[in-house]
C-alpha cells in the first residue's frame, strides 16, 4: 500500500495519517490484527447461529406452498417433510445444520432438490462478474469524477457529473435498464435483451468471452451507473475537505505544480473515507444485484435468494445469507487491517 | 402465409438447424419427473419422455400413450394396459412393459415418489408386468381417474440404480453433453435446475414421427418486458406467461400471433365457513359468525359483478367463473338454472340478507339476526398478485353497499397459507389449476380436508358421500352426474364464488414458426400443454407444406390485423425511445437543478 508522500508535510499541520518506518509492523498493530480477527470470527459465529433460526420465523410451510395444487392427500404432505427434514424437532433440524456445516454441506434446496453449495456455486460467478465488474468500473470512474469535480469546484464539469450521477443515483435500476434494452437491444440491435450467454457457445473460449461480454455490456453499464455517485460524492466531499488544509496551501507555496498538489497531496490523504466505502460494497459483492438481474435475466446470488423466500426455501436462504454475511464480515476485516496500515491512530 | 425472412434481427443458424427458442417467465424446480413441482418441469418431461396415457387436444380426455389399448375386468380391480412394442430409449434399449411397472411401482411405494405422484394411484394394490408387453394394476377398490396416470416413464436400465436415499436430490441433468435417457419426441441435453438456459435435441427416431424442428432451446426470462423485447427482437420465438395487456399490443403487429388461451383453472373469492381444530372439533381462530351462515355466503353470490372482474381486473382475458370445473372440461361442466344464476344484483343480495335476518341498522350497517353487529370482514389478498388486490378491492365495494364494513389487506402466499391455517381471516382470494379429472379439486372441499389442502374449512356431509360415490364409479354418465350434483352444492352453499376462468397469455413469431394446435381446441394455450403435441407440429413458416390438422386448428402467418403495414420493430420502439429520450432530459435537468442549488448554497466553511 501506498505511503502519503506529503506525510512529512501533513503531520506538521494536521494529525493527519502518518507513516514511520515502525508503524507497519509494530507492536501496536498485530495486537490490533489479532483483536480484529477475534471480532470477526465472533460475528461469523453469531451470524451462523442467526441465521438458522432467522429464517425459521418467516410465514408459510414450503411443503403446502410448493404442493399446492400438485399434493392432494395428508400423506403426500408427511411424505414430503420427512424426506427432507423438516418433521423434526427445530433443535434436532439446528444440530443437522451444525453438523453439516462443519463438513462444508449447506443442505438441499426445497425447491431445486440439488445440493445448496452446488447451486450457490453455479451462481457465484455469475454475481462476481456482474457486480464485481460494476463496482471496479464505477470505483475507477466514480473517483476520478469526485476528484475532477472538487479540484475545480463550481465549474462545468462538477455541476453535470455531481447533478447527472446523482439523478443516475436516485433512478430505479430496473427502470434505467429497461430503457437501455429498449434504446441498446431492440433499437439499435447491439446487444441481447437478456441471459448470460448464447445457446452453443463454449463459454470458456474466447468466443464465448467476447459472447459473456456481450451479455454483461447493458447490466454492468447499468449498475456502474447506478453506483457511480457513492463514489464520485465521497471523494468529491473528501478531497473537498482536504484543499481547505493548510498543508495543501504550504504545497501550493513551494510552487508544485498544480497537478502534484493535487495527486501527490490532497488526493492521496483523500482516499481514506473512500477507501472505507470500497471495502464495505465490495463485501456486498456477493448479495447480488436483485433488480438488475432481474431485468436482465441474469441468474445471480441476488435472484436464487429472492425466489428462495417465496416458498420459505430455508436451506437455500440459510446458504444464502451465510455467504454474504461471510463476505461482508472479511471484506470489513480486510478494511479494518488496512485501515490499521493507512492510518495508525485506529489502532488503539 | 408469408415467409419473411429475418425480419427484425431474427439471425438464421449458419448451419441451417432449425432451433425453436421459447421464452419462459419461469424456472424449472427439477428434471427429475419423481420431484418437480411446477408447470415448467411437467414441460420438459413431457418433450424427454412418454405417459402411458395421452391426453386429447380437444378437451383432454384420455387418448392412447405408451398404452395402445386398455380394459379394465367388470368389479373394476384389475386393469390391463397393452404397451407398444417399437418405441426405444435413446441409448438404444427397447421400451417395455418392465419399464413402465417399474416407474408406477417406484410411484407407487417409494416415500419421494409417492409424496409427488401418490394420489393418482389411490387404490392400486400392485403394478405387475406379465410379459413385455403387458401392464396389470390390481386394485383394492375401484378407481374412477384411472386410466389417467400423468407419470413420465423412465428406464429401469438407469433409476435402478438411483436409491430411495439418493433419487430425494438427484437432479437428473446431463453432463458433458451426454442426453439424459428418455424415449420423448426430444433428448435433454444441456440445463440445470433453477438455471436460465435448457437445450433439447431432436428425437430423430420418434415413434410418432420425426418433430420438424432440431433443437428447443428455453429461455427463463426473470421479468415480462425484457421477454416481450426478446422476442420483437428475435432472440425468442415463443413467449409464455405473459400479461393480458401484453397479449393485446402483440395482437397488433403482423408477425406476431397472440392469444389469451384458456388454460383450465379458475379464480375465486373463498370465505371462511367455520375453521376448527380437527383434533377436538373445537371452533379455531375468528372468523365472522355470518361468514358460517350459508344464507349470508350465498346472498354475497349477487354482490359480485363478474363480468365488470373480466374488463377491469383481467383485462378482458378470462371468462366469467360459475362453478369450479373449468368450462374446456366440457364432459363436467354444470351450469345453474337461470333463475339461480348469481347474477349482479345488489338489491336482490340485499333482500336476501334481508329475509336471512341481517337487517340494516339505523347507521346503514347491517346487523346480525340477533342484532349485534357484524363487524368488519377481513379480504386477504396476495400481494404476488394484482387481480388478486383488484378483485377484493371492488368486492370491499360491492359490500360496503351492502352496508358490510370490511377491509383488505395484501399478504405474501405462503403468510396466507399460514392465516387460512389458523382460521383468522374472513375472507381471501386465490384461484386453481384443475386437472382433466376434476378428482383432486373435488377432494379440496370435502370435510377430511380441513387443516390440508381445504381452504375454506368447508363441510358438507352430503358433498363427501357424493365424493366418495364418484371416486369409484366406473360408469362414466353415473360419475358425471355425481360430481355435477357436487358442483350444484357447492355452487348454493357458495365456500367459494368463483369469479373468473383464468388463461395463460402466449404469443409466437407467426412469421418463423406455425402449425400450433390449441388445447383445449378451441380457445386453449398452444404450448404448456397436457402433452408434446404441437413440439412435434411445429414447423418453420414458409418451409411448411401443410399442417396436419386442416386451417382451424392452424395460425396462419401473418393473420393478425396487418392493416397499419408497419414492419415489425417500429411501433414500440418509437415508445420506448420517447421513454430513453427523457431519461436524458432528466438526467441534464436534474444535474442543472443540482448545479443551481450548488451556485447559493455557497460555501462550506
Amino acid at each position: 500500500m501506498t505511503i502519503p508522500a506529503s506525510a512529512d508535510v501533513a503531520s506538521v499541520t494536521t494529525p493527519k495519517p502518518r507513516s514511520g518506518s515502525g508503524s507497519r509492523s509494530g507492536p501496536g498493530y498485530r495486537g490490533y490484527v489479532l483483536r480484529k480477527c477475534l471480532g470477526a470470527l465472533a460475528s461469523l459465529a453469531f451470524m451462523i447461529v442467526l441465521n438458522f433460526f432467522l429464517f425459521r420465523v418467516l410465514p408459510g410451510d414450503p411443503a403446502r406452498t410448493l404442493g399446492r395444487g400438485r399434493f392432494r392427500t395428508r400423506e403426500q404432505l408427511e411424505a414430503f417433510n420427512r424426506t427432507y427434514g423438516l418433521d423434526e424437532p427445530l433443535w434436532r433440524q439446528f444440530l443437522t445444520y451444525l453438523g453439516n456445516l462443519v463438513r462444508g454441506d449447506l443442505g438441499v434446496s426445497l425447491r431445486y432438490r440439488v445440493p445448496v453449495s452446488q447451486l450457490i456455486m453455479d451462481r457465484l460467478g455469475t454475481t462476481l462478474l456482474l457486480v464485481g465488474i460494476s463496482t471496479i468500473l464505477a470505483t475507477i470512474i466514480g473517483v476520478w469524477m469526485g476528484i475532477r469535480s472538487a479540484w475545480k469546484r463550481g465549474g462545468l464539469f462538477d455541476r453535470f457529473s455531481t447533478g447527472g450521477s446523482l439523478t443516475l443515483y436516485s433512478m430505479p435500476e430496473w427502470w434505467l435498464g429497461l430503457m437501455f434494452i429498449a434504446v441498446f437491444s431492440v433499437g439499435v440491435g447491439l446487444f441481447p435483451t437478456g441471459g448470460l450467454h448464447s445457446v452453443g457457445v463454449d463459454p470458456w473460449s474466447p468466443a464465448g468471452w467476447l459472447d459473456v461480454a456481450r451479455h454483461l455490456a447493458l447490466p454492468v453499464a447499468t449498475l456502474t451507473l447506478a453506483y457511480l455517485a457513492d463514489y464520485a460524492l465521497i471523494m468529491r466531499s473528501s478531497l473537498l475537505d482536504e484543499i481547505g488544509e493548510e498543508y495543501v496551501t504550504t504545497a501550493r507555496a513551494k510552487g508544485l505544480r498544480d497537478v502534484q498538489v493535487r495527486d501527490r497531496h490532497a488526493v492521496r490523504n483523500a482516499l481514506l473515507p473512500t477507501t472505507t466505502v470500497i471495502a464495505l460494497n465490495v463485501g456486498f459483492v456477493v448479495t447480488g444485484a436483485i433488480t438488475v438481474e432481474t431485468v436482465f435475466s441474469i441468474p445471480g446470488l441476488g435472484l436464487l435468494a429472492t425466489e428462495a423466500l417465496k416458498v420459505p426455501d430455508f436451506w437455500v436462504l440459510q446458504g444464502a445469507f451465510l455467504v454474504a454475511s461471510a463476505a461482508v464480515i472479511l471484506a470489513n476485516l480486510a478494511a479494518n487491517l488496512l485501515y490499521g496500515l493507512l492510518d495508525p491512530r485506529v489502532r488503539t | 402465409m408469408s415467409f419473411v425472412a429475418g425480419a427484425a434481427g431474427a439471425t438464421e443458424p449458419e448451419d441451417n438447424r432449425v432451433t425453436f427458442t421459447v421464452g419462459l417467465t419461469n424456472q424449472v424446480d427439477s428434471f427429475n419427473p419423481f420431484l418437480g413441482i411446477e408447470a415448467e418441469s411437467f414441460e420438459m418431461w413431457a418433450l424427454t419422455y412418454d405417459y402411458l396415457i395421452g391426453y386429447s387436444m380437444e378437451d383432454m380426455s384420455p387418448m392412447p400413450g405408451l398404452a395402445t389399448e386398455w380394459s379394465t375386468s367388470d368389479d373394476g380391480l384389475e386393469w390391463t394396459f397393452d404397451i407398444r412394442e417399437d418405441v426405444l430409449w435413446s441409448d438404444g434399449e427397447p421400451l417395455t412393459a418392465e419399464d413402465v411397472a417399474y416407474t408406477l411401482n417406484r410411484a407407487l411405494t417409494g416415500e419421494v415418489e409417492s409424496a409427488t405422484w401418490g394420489a393418482y394411484l389411490d387404490g392400486v394394490d400392485e403394478i405387475s408386468a406379465p410379459d413385455t408387453t403387458t401392464v396389470v394394476l390390481t386394485l383394492s377398490e375401484p378407481s374412477a381417474t384411472l386410466p389417467l396416470i400423468p407419470v413420465p416413464i423412465v428406464p429401469e436400465h438407469i433409476w435402478q440404480d438411483i436409491s430411495e436415499e439418493e433419487v430425494s436430490s438427484y437432479a437428473a441433468e446431463p453432463s458433458s453433453g451426454e442426453p439424459i435417457v428418455g424415449s420423448g419426441p426430444f433428448r435433454f441435453v444441456e440445463g440445470q435446475a433453477g438455471g436460465s438456459l435448457y437445450r433439447f435435441e431432436k428425437n430423430p427416431d420418434y415413434w410418432k414421427g420425426e418433430p420438424h424442428i432440431d433443437e428447443v432451446v428455453f429461455r427463463v426470462y426473470q421479468s415480462e418486458d425484457p421477454a416481450v423485447q426478446a422476442l420483437l427482437t428475435g432472440e425468442i420465438d415463443f413467449i409464455d406467461g405473459i400479461s393480458a395487456l401484453q397479449v393485446e399490443s402483440l395482437q397488433a403487429r403482423d408477425n406476431v400471433m397472440a392469444t389469451n388461451g384458456d388454460s383450465p383453472g379458475f379464480d375465486e373469492i373463498a370465505f371462511n365457513t367455520g375453521a376448527v381444530d380437527v383434533e377436538t372439533g373445537e371452533p379455531l381462530g375468528d372468523g365472522n359468525p355470518a361468514l358460517q351462515d350459508q344464507a349470508f355466503r350465498h346472498a354475497l353470490g349477487y354482490a359480485v359483478d363478474r363480468d365488470l372482474i373480466i374488463d377491469r381486473v383481467y383485462q378482458g382475458a378470462g371468462q366469467p367463473g360459475i362453478s369450479i370445473v373449468p368450462p374446456a372440461y366440457s364432459t363436467f361442466l354444470w351450469e345453474p338454472a337461470e333463475e339461480d344464476a348469481y347474477t349482479f344484483d345488489l338489491e336482490r343480495a340485499g333482500e336476501l340478507l334481508e329475509e336471512a335476518g341481517y337487517t340494516l341498522g339505523a347507521d346503514g350497517l347491517r346487523t346480525m339476526p340477533d342484532g349485534t353487529p357484524i363487524g368488519e370482514l377481513r379480504l386477504f389478498a396476495r400481494s404476488d398478485s394484482k387481480t388478486s388486490l383488484d378483485t377484493l378491492n371492488y368486492f370491499q365495494e360491492w359490500l360496503g353497499e351492502l352496508g358490510i364494513e370490511s377491509s383488505v389487506t395484501s399478504v405474501d402466499s405462503s403468510n396466507l397459507t399460514d392465516i387460512i391455517l389458523e382460521g383468522t381471516f374472513d375472507v381471501f382470494q386465490w384461484g386453481w389449476y384443475v386437472e382433466p379429472d376434476p378428482h383432486s379439486m373435488l377432494s379440496y372441499l370435502t370435510c377430511d380436508q380441513r387443516g390440508d389442502w381445504s381452504d375454506t374449512w368447508y363441510c358438507n356431509e352430503e358433498y363427501d358421500t357424493l365424493y366418495e360415490q364418484q371416486r369409484v364409479e366406473l360408469d362414466e354418465d353415473s360419475r358425471v352426474d355425481l360430481i355435477k350434483r357436487m358442483q350444484e352444492i357447492l355452487y348454493f352453499d357458495a365456500p367459494y364464488l368463483v369469479t373468473a376462468y383464468s388463461t395463460n397469455g402466449q404469443a409466437v413469431r407467426s412469421d418463423r414458426f406455425t402449425c400450433f394446435t390449441p388445447q383445449p381446441n378451441p380457445g386453449g394455450v398452444w404450448l404448456m400443454q397436457y402433452g408434446a403435441y404441437n413440439y412435434l407440429n411445429a414447423r418453420p413458416t414458409g418451409t411448411a407444406t401443410e399442417c396436419p390438422d386442416g386451417s382451424e386448428v392452424t395460425i396462419a402467418g401473418g393473420a393478425g390485423t396487418g392493416a397499419d403495414g408497419s414492419d415489425g420493430g417500429s411501433g414500440v420502439n418509437l415508445a420506448l425511445l420517447l421513454g430513453a429520450g427523457a431519461v436524458v432530459v432528466a438526467a441534464g435537468a436534474g444535474a442543472v437543478v443540482l448545479s443551481r442549488r450548488r451556485g447559493t448554497a455557497g460555501d462550506r466553511e
